[in-house]
């Protein structure tokens, strides 16, 4: 009886397992961000999107393609699939903190480092980010 | 009887009057103070960043609107922007200190 | 035992002549960009960014045909030729004529510095009692511009003489400031003009390192007019959100001494057009 009890415990630990990877691994449809980032207040978004697009505060699109958003330039990644690319959020949060943390030669600007940024306006551009 | 109380009622006002007047001067003074303290705290970051040649470009413009702020009577946004700008400094100073040795970037191949 | 400290003394010297010399950081610079930009020939990176830059060199070559700086080179004329007050002039200061922009920047031993061309003119006319001229604005960009044209076509060939340390100690200098994060933005002149030279920052493609040099005085269209080498420096530097050195400063002109010592064997094209 024991045995059995672990045995089915431990299925469902693996079957959750592969379903979990399944969806953060697996590179995302157009669909399926928008489908997530509904869970994270719009308005958030909306707030964060304007201050990555304003060219005195995150001014994303100097170094990164966002679609839909005029000149960009492309120093930097284009910012697509971002789900995908940073299934742990804090990671994305990081990377726009100070990429020279994970890499000392990164170009990117250390957005939380340098104060740049603020910690809660970095919350809400992470917000933003993780929808494209 | 009656002057007595007059009296008595009339030190007590103008104790009040006096208390409440040396409290509300000390904490204007206060708030003087401290912006004054943090601006010069600004200004010494300042300072030692620009002695590595590390300041930024907004560091003084912050220091100058603290003075300015402070100036008219308003110490929280004089106190805020000194803050800020020793901030500055400090991170400034920090980074020129943190390269006192050159390093070729990997990128370079010699 | 004894070997092994020999071994690691002699390892120890070798790393220290391996230091790179100028010749060493120009090669380098020569094969990262060669094998970052494979069809441009050398002689192109004269021509800054439109060496690398197809759409940019068409409207450049447009703008070329009519030059915007060709009143600052006759403005600059006039003020070689007027005699200062005391009846002398820029030519006797400068015997071998206005052609002279290849000579700079140069290490002066006597004073201890690199000795760029417009310090050398307000030497000049301080000497003669006249008022030196601004090092960013104005009227210096007509001298330079005058002697900028007359000097078109002559090779980069900075030296940074073996028998004063205090030579290489500059270029040193100016070699760790090109290399230096600055500014709330944290870039260095490297991020920008090495790391990523030909990538875009919004529309304007990073500019090569090699050829900084060439055309100076520039017209900028964003300047209206035509400024300095040490202008631009002070216009990068606020760029990336840090305060702007002293134009002429020791540091600025130790940066000049490298980046154009990067740039020898190029041709001299002053004054030029940008964006």
């Amino acid at each position: 009886m024991k045995k059995t009890v672990r045995l089915v415990s431990t299925l469902v630990i693996i079957a959750s397992a592969a379903w979990l990877t399944g969806c953060t691994g697996k590179p995302t449809t157009k669909e399926a961000p928008k489908a997530m980032a509904a869970q994270v207040d719009p308005a958030v978004v909306a707030e964060g999107k304007a201050i990555a697009v304003n060219r005195k505060k995150g001014n994303c699109l100097a170094c990164h393609m966002i679609e839909d958003e005029p000149t960009p330039g492309n120093v930097g990644p284009p910012l697509l699939a971002m789900q995908a690319r940073y299934p742990d959020k804090a990671k994305l949060r990081a990377q726009i903190w100070d990429a020279t943390a994970a890499n000392p030669e990164s170009a990117m600007v250390p957005f939380g480092r340098l104060q740049v940024l603020s910690d809660a306006e970095i919350d809400k551009i992470v917000e933003y980010i993780w929808t494209l | 009887m009656k002057i007595k109380t007059v009296l008595a009622m009339l030190v007590l006002a103008f104790g009040l009057l006096a208390g409440s007047a040396a409290v509300l001067a000390g904490g204007m003074k206060a708030d003087a103070a401290m912006a004054a303290d943090a601006i010069a705290k600004a200004e010494a970051a300042r300072k030692q960043a620009a002695s590595v040649n590390g300041e930024w470009r907004d560091t003084g413009k912050f220091i100058k609107q603290a003075q300015e702020a402070a100036k008219a009577g308003e110490h929280d946004k004089a106190v805020k922007l000194a803050k800020k700008a020793e901030q500055e400094g400090r991170l400034g100073y920090e980074q020129q200190v943190s390269q006192s040795e050159l390093k070729i970037p990997s990128y370079l191949k010699y | 035992m004894k070997k092994i400290l020999i071994t690691l003394a002699l390892l120890a010297i070798t790393a220290v002549t391996a230091q790179a010399g100028p010749e060493e950081d120009r090669m380098a610079f020569i094969k990262y960009y060669k094998a970052k930009f494979p069809s441009v020939p050398m002689e192109e990176y004269a021509n800054g960014v439109y060496a690398i830059d197809p759409i940019g060199r068409e409207n450049w070559e447009a703008i070329e045909e009519f030059p915007p700086y060709e009143p600052f080179i006759d403005a600059g004329q006039a003020m070689w030729e007027k005699p200062f007050a005391n009846g002398k002039g820029y030519k006797d200061c400068f015997p071998d004529g206005p052609a002279m922009a290849d000579k700079y920047p140069s290490w002066d031993k006597q004073q201890g510095m690199v000795m760029t061309l417009p310090l050398a003119l307000n030497n000049c006319l301080k000497a003669n009692g006249e008022k030196p001229l601004k090092y960013k604005k104005g009227p210096i960009n007509n001298i330079l511009a005058y002697i900028a044209f007359q000097s078109r076509g002559k090779v980069i060939n900075v030296e940074v003489p073996k028998d004063d340390p205090r030579a290489m100690a500059a270029y040193e200098d100016g070699k760790k400031f090109y290399f230096t994060r600055r500014g709330q933005l944290n870039f260095s002149c490297a991020t920008c003009h090495l790391q990523n030279t030909g990538l875009r920052v919004r529309t304007e493609i990073l500019s090569p390192t090699l050829g900084h040099v060439t055309g100076w005085p520039v017209y900028r269209s964003k300047w209206g007019t035509v400024g300095t080498l040490h202008r631009r420096f002070s216009g990068c530097n606020n760029n990336i959100r840090a305060k702007a050195l002293e134009a002429q400063g020791e540091e600025y002109r130790n940066l000049e001494y490298f980046l154009t010592s990067l740039s020898n064997g190029l041709e001299l094209n002053g004054p030029s057009a940008r964006k």
